[in-house]
C-alpha cells in the first residue's frame, strides 16, 4: 500500500513538472508596434499569468528595427530548447527576428526552415540584452 | 545502492506498462534537466549581475554623497534644505511579473513622469546641486534594478533545488527501480520458459 501512495506522488509530481515547463507562454503574442504603443506593455500567459515587457527593451528593438518590421515582429521571441544539449533554436516567423537577433549577437545568422539555430554562449548574450522580450519553450518533440 | 523492485504481477501487461512508464520517465528527466540547466544558465548571469548593480550601488552613493557634501558646502545647509523641497517627486515604478522557465519573476522599472525641470531654482543653485541631482537618480535606479535581481536571484535559487530533487529523484530511484522490476520480469519469463521446457521433455521421456 505505501508503494501504491509513493508510486502515485511520484506521478502527480511528474505530471506538475510537464504542466509548469511551459504555462508561461503567451497565448497570444502581440506586435512591437502595438505595445509601443500600450502604458504597460504586456502579453497573457496561458495559465493566466501576465508577463510584463520592460520598455527599455522595446525601445531598444525599436532602434535596430524600421517601421515596417515592427509591425510584423511578435513578441516575445520564442526559444525553443532543442533536443541537442548544446544549443537552442530560436522560432523565426519573418524575417525579422533574423535580423533582430544578428543585430543583437553582433554577426549574421541565417533562418533554416523557419528556424534559427543558436548556441549557449550566444543564448546567455541573447538573454543578457532581451530578458523579458525573449521566452523559453520546452520542444514539443520531448513532451509526451 | 541496491534499487528496491516495485511490487507488480508478474504478468507480460504489467511489463509492458513498466516499459512504458519507463520511456516516460525517461522523456520527463529530459525536461527537468534542461529546464535545471537553463535555471543555472539564469542563476549565473544573474548572480554576476547582482555583483555589477551592487558595485553600480555603492559607487554612486559614494559619489552621489560627496556631491551633496560639496553642494551643502558651496550653498550651506538652510539653503540648500529650502531648494531641495521643491524638488521632490514621487518616483513611479512598474512592477510586473515575467516567465523563466515556469519560474515567475519580479520586474520592476523606473519611469520619469516626463518631468524635465528638476524642480529647483536654477539661478540660486550651482552646477554642484545638478550633479548631486543626477548622481541621486543613478542611485535610484540602481536600487531598483539591485531589488529586481536579488529578488530573482532568491527565486531562482529555491526553482533549482526543487528541479534538483527532482532530478535526483527520478535518476536514483525511479529510473533504476523500473529497470531492475523490469529485467526482474524479463528473467521470471525467461524462467517460466525454461521450466515449461524441461516440463515436456520430462512428460515426454515418461510417455516413450
Amino acid at each position: 500500500m505505501p508503494d501504491l501512495v509513493y508510486e502515485k506522488m511520484l506521478q502527480k509530481c511528474v505530471k506538475g513538472e510537464l504542466r509548469m515547463v511551459n504555462a508561461g507562454l503567451p497565448r497570444c503574442r502581440k506586435t512591437l508596434s502595438s505595445l509601443l504603443g500600450e502604458e504597460y506593455p504586456h502579453v497573457l500567459c496561458c495559465d493566466g499569468s501576465a508577463h510584463s515587457f520592460k520598455m527599455k527593451e522595446l525601445e531598444y528593438l525599436a532602434n535596430i528595427t524600421s517601421i515596417d518590421e515592427q509591425e510584423v515582429l511578435l513578441l516575445p521571441i520564442l526559444i525553443e530548447l532543442a533536443e541537442d544539449p548544446a544549443g537552442a533554436v530560436i522560432i523565426c516567423e519573418h524575417k525579422v527576428e533574423e535580423h533582430v537577433i544578428s543585430e543583437v549577437l553582433n554577426m549574421p545568422m541565417v533562418t533554416v526552415g523557419g528556424k534559427l539555430r543558436i548556441y549557449r554562449p550566444q543564448l546567455v548574450l541573447l538573454r543578457k540584452v532581451l530578458k523579458t522580450t525573449t521566452q523559453y519553450v520546452f520542444s514539443s518533440k520531448i513532451v509526451v | 545502492m541496491p534499487q528496491q523492485l516495485i511490487k507488480v504481477r508478474p504478468t507480460k501487461i504489467e511489463l509492458v506498462k513498466l516499459k512504458r512508464r519507463l520511456s516516460l520517465a525517461q522523456r520527463v528527466q529530459k525536461i527537468v534537466k534542461d529546464r535545471l540547466s537553463i535555471l543555472t544558465m539564469e542563476f549565473l548571469e544573474t548572480a554576476r549581475e547582482t555583483m555589477e548593480a551592487k558595485e553600480k550601488l555603492i559607487g554612486s552613493f559614494s559619489e552621489g554623497y560627496k556631491a551633496l557634501s560639496l553642494a551643502s558646502g558651496y550653498h550651506g545647509y538652510m539653503a540648500l534644505d529650502k531648494e531641495l523641497i521643491a524638488s521632490e517627486v514621487d518616483p513611479k515604478v512598474i512592477a510586473g511579473l515575467r516567465n523563466i522557465a515556469g519560474v515567475r519573476i519580479p520586474s520592476f522599472e523606473l519611469r520619469n513622469n516626463g518631468k524635465i525641470m528638476k524642480g529647483y531654482s536654477l539661478v540660486d543653485t550651482s552646477s554642484w546641486l545638478d550633479y548631486a541631482a543626477q548622481l541621486s537618480k543613478k542611485c535610484l535606479e540602481a536600487i531598483v534594478e539591485l531589488a529586481e535581481l536579488q529578488k530573482s536571484l532568491e527565486l531562482l535559487g529555491i526553482e533549482i533545488n526543487r528541479a534538483k530533487r527532482v532530478t535526483n529523484a527520478l535518476e536514483y530511484i525511479i529510473i533504476p527501480g523500473l529497470q531492475v522490476t523490469i529485467n526482474y520480469l524479463n528473467m521470471k519469463f525467461e524462467e517460466r520458459d525454461r521450466e515449461e521446457k524441461t516440463r515436456l521433455k520430462r512428460v515426454k521421456m515418461l510417455i516413450a
